[in-house]
């Protein structure tokens, strides 16, 4: 029920349209890129894939981040203004399923962005480096990868948003977290598990056990940040 | 009413937003990596740059290119979200006062935050350099004529995107578009500034600018002379065009 009502809550925000445009700007980023400079890129001796990651993850993964922050935050807005959420509040639903409900659109619309997305790293691979194989399997197992590194980022950017009543203090918030994002060194373990710095890594250049602690890491993340939800709404309903 | 008490009123619709912590947070963000890695600054032989000065010039270009842009959009959301939350700007509307002047004075204010912004970094930057010089036994501050100086730069170079920026939040009434259009603007301005015609892009004039002072202030690097001929016209122009285009369109759709 949750899914449904919150898809048809989105439907006049403008929500879906964004994230088809995201997809396509970011699914470009790559094919532009190539188009440009591709003499440098066809020289060299790695896998496509990882490749094409290297130079161009770190601009499509800062795209995907600011598109989850700005549609959570737009998102719970439409419940904030014109008091929508008392309403919400009255409903004999519990209020948790409400944030499912938000997660779960959001996490389908990422899903539609990486298949956008992966559309234009085929492209590329198939028009630039032609006669390299067992690619196709690289690449389906990378985006999985980067899908279950973005979960808690939309997670956090869900949690941000439904914490603050205010779109510019929510947008504020991600946009910060993202900045921070940006600054944290790549290879520090402990410092790349900041729920917004996940999303920048990269499937091809790193170790098989690393992966490992990453997925685990993104699902422990997940937990973490999905109690404190229901903290923060069990504490507001106490509280007001 | 006058436009300074225009402005006053302006001021007051935001004292309670708590935008000030925001724009704080980023600039303390910005300066502690440079205080961990400041032993980096010493190891910048090949650009040729002195280490106090890449110091400063690592964070401005830091700021500049994804955070100060994406603070003035904030702020931005600020402005027009604190007036159409409980239909403020209608109230605002039937008041006999110009509706470009109203758009003006929010204009004001925005760069005002921007202005607040480069300030708290500064005054940041100088209690981390005075904890980096602590660490490294070598004296990091620059003269604050100096770093007045670049951050004013900054600011100013910042103006035409801060009108286009407010042009979209005028125009585009749907906010997720208004924002969304203006943080995709941000992302590709590190692609521009490499390309000749930087100069039509105003999203990338700060980036631009701070990237042409950091190779200025470096011995071995090709210095890029700011062209002041194609590029200020060309500012001034979409700055024009960007307010004059806003005053027209503020309050249009609520009137109907």
């Amino acid at each position: 029920m949750g899914f449904m009502l919150e898809s048809k809550k989105v439907k006049r925000t403008g929500f879906v349209p964004v994230f088809v445009a995201g997809g396509i700007i970011s699914a470009l980023i790559p094919v532009l890129n190539m188009a440009v400079r591709h003499k440098i890129y066809t020289n060299t001796n790695a896998s496509p894939v990882n490749i094409l990651f290297d130079a161009n993850w770190s601009i499509m993964a800062m795209l995907n981040v600011l598109l989850i922050v700005m549609c959570a935050c737009i998102i719970y807005n439409s419940e904030y203004t014109d008091n929508a959420i008392q309403k919400m509040r009255m409903l004999p639903v519990h209020e948790s399923n409400m944030y499912f409900g938000k997660l779960a659109l959001i996490i389908l619309m990422c899903i539609a962005v990486f298949i956008i997305e992966s559309c234009g790293i085929v492209f590329c691979i198939d028009y630039w480096f032609t006669g390299s194989t067992g690619t196709w399997h690289l690449l389906f197992k990378s985006f999985v990868y980067e899908m279950v590194l973005i979960i808690p980022a939309v997670l956090f950017s869900l949690f941000i948003a439904s914490a603050f009543k205010n779109m510019w203090i929510t947008l504020g918030t991600g946009v910060v977290c993202v900045f921070m994002a940006t600054m944290l060194p790549t290879d520090n373990f402990v410092l790349s598990l900041f729920p917004f710095a996940m999303p920048f890594q990269i499937f091809t250049n790193t170790a098989p056990d690393t992966i490992n602690r990453f997925i685990i890491a993104a699902v422990i993340e997940s937990a973490v940040i999905i109690v404190m939800e229901l903290l923060l709404i069990k504490i507001r309903r106490i509280s007001e | 009413m006058n436009f300074i008490s225009l402005i006053g009123i302006e001021f007051k619709k935001i004292r309670r937003s708590k935008i000030l912590f925001i724009l704080l947070a980023a600039s303390v963000i910005l300066w502690i990596p440079s205080i961990l890695n400041s032993d980096i600054n010493f190891k910048m032989q090949a650009e040729g740059i002195l280490p106090e000065y890449n110091f400063l010039i690592q964070g401005f270009l830091g700021i500049s290119w994804f955070m100060f842009p994406a603070s003035i959009i904030v702020s931005t959301v600020l402005i027009n979200q604190t007036e159409r939350s409980n239909n403020g700007i209608l109230k605002m509307l039937a008041m006999p006062v110009s509706t470009s002047m109203l758009c003006l004075a929010k204009f004001i204010v925005l760069s005002v935050l921007a202005a607040a912004q480069i300030f708290m970094m500064v005054v940041i930057y100088y209690i981390s350099a005075a904890i980096a010089s602590n660490i490294e036994d070598y004296n990091f501050m620059l003269p604050p004529l100096f770093v007045f100086k670049e951050a004013g730069i900054l600011l100013i170079s910042a103006i035409p995107m801060a009108a286009l920026f407010w042009l979209l939040s005028v125009c585009i009434k749907t906010p997720v578009f208004s924002i969304g259009t203006g943080l995709a603007a941000v992302v590709p301005s590190v692609l521009i500034i490499n390309t000749k015609i930087w100069f039509a892009y105003p999203v990338s004039y700060p980036f631009y600018i701070i990237t042409a002072e950091y190779s200025k202030l470096s011995e071995n690097m090709d210095t890029a002379e700011i062209q002041l001929v194609p590029w200020l016209p060309v500012a001034v122009l979409i700055t024009v065009f960007c307010l004059a285009v806003s005053c027209i369109y503020f309050g249009h759709s609520e009137r109907k």
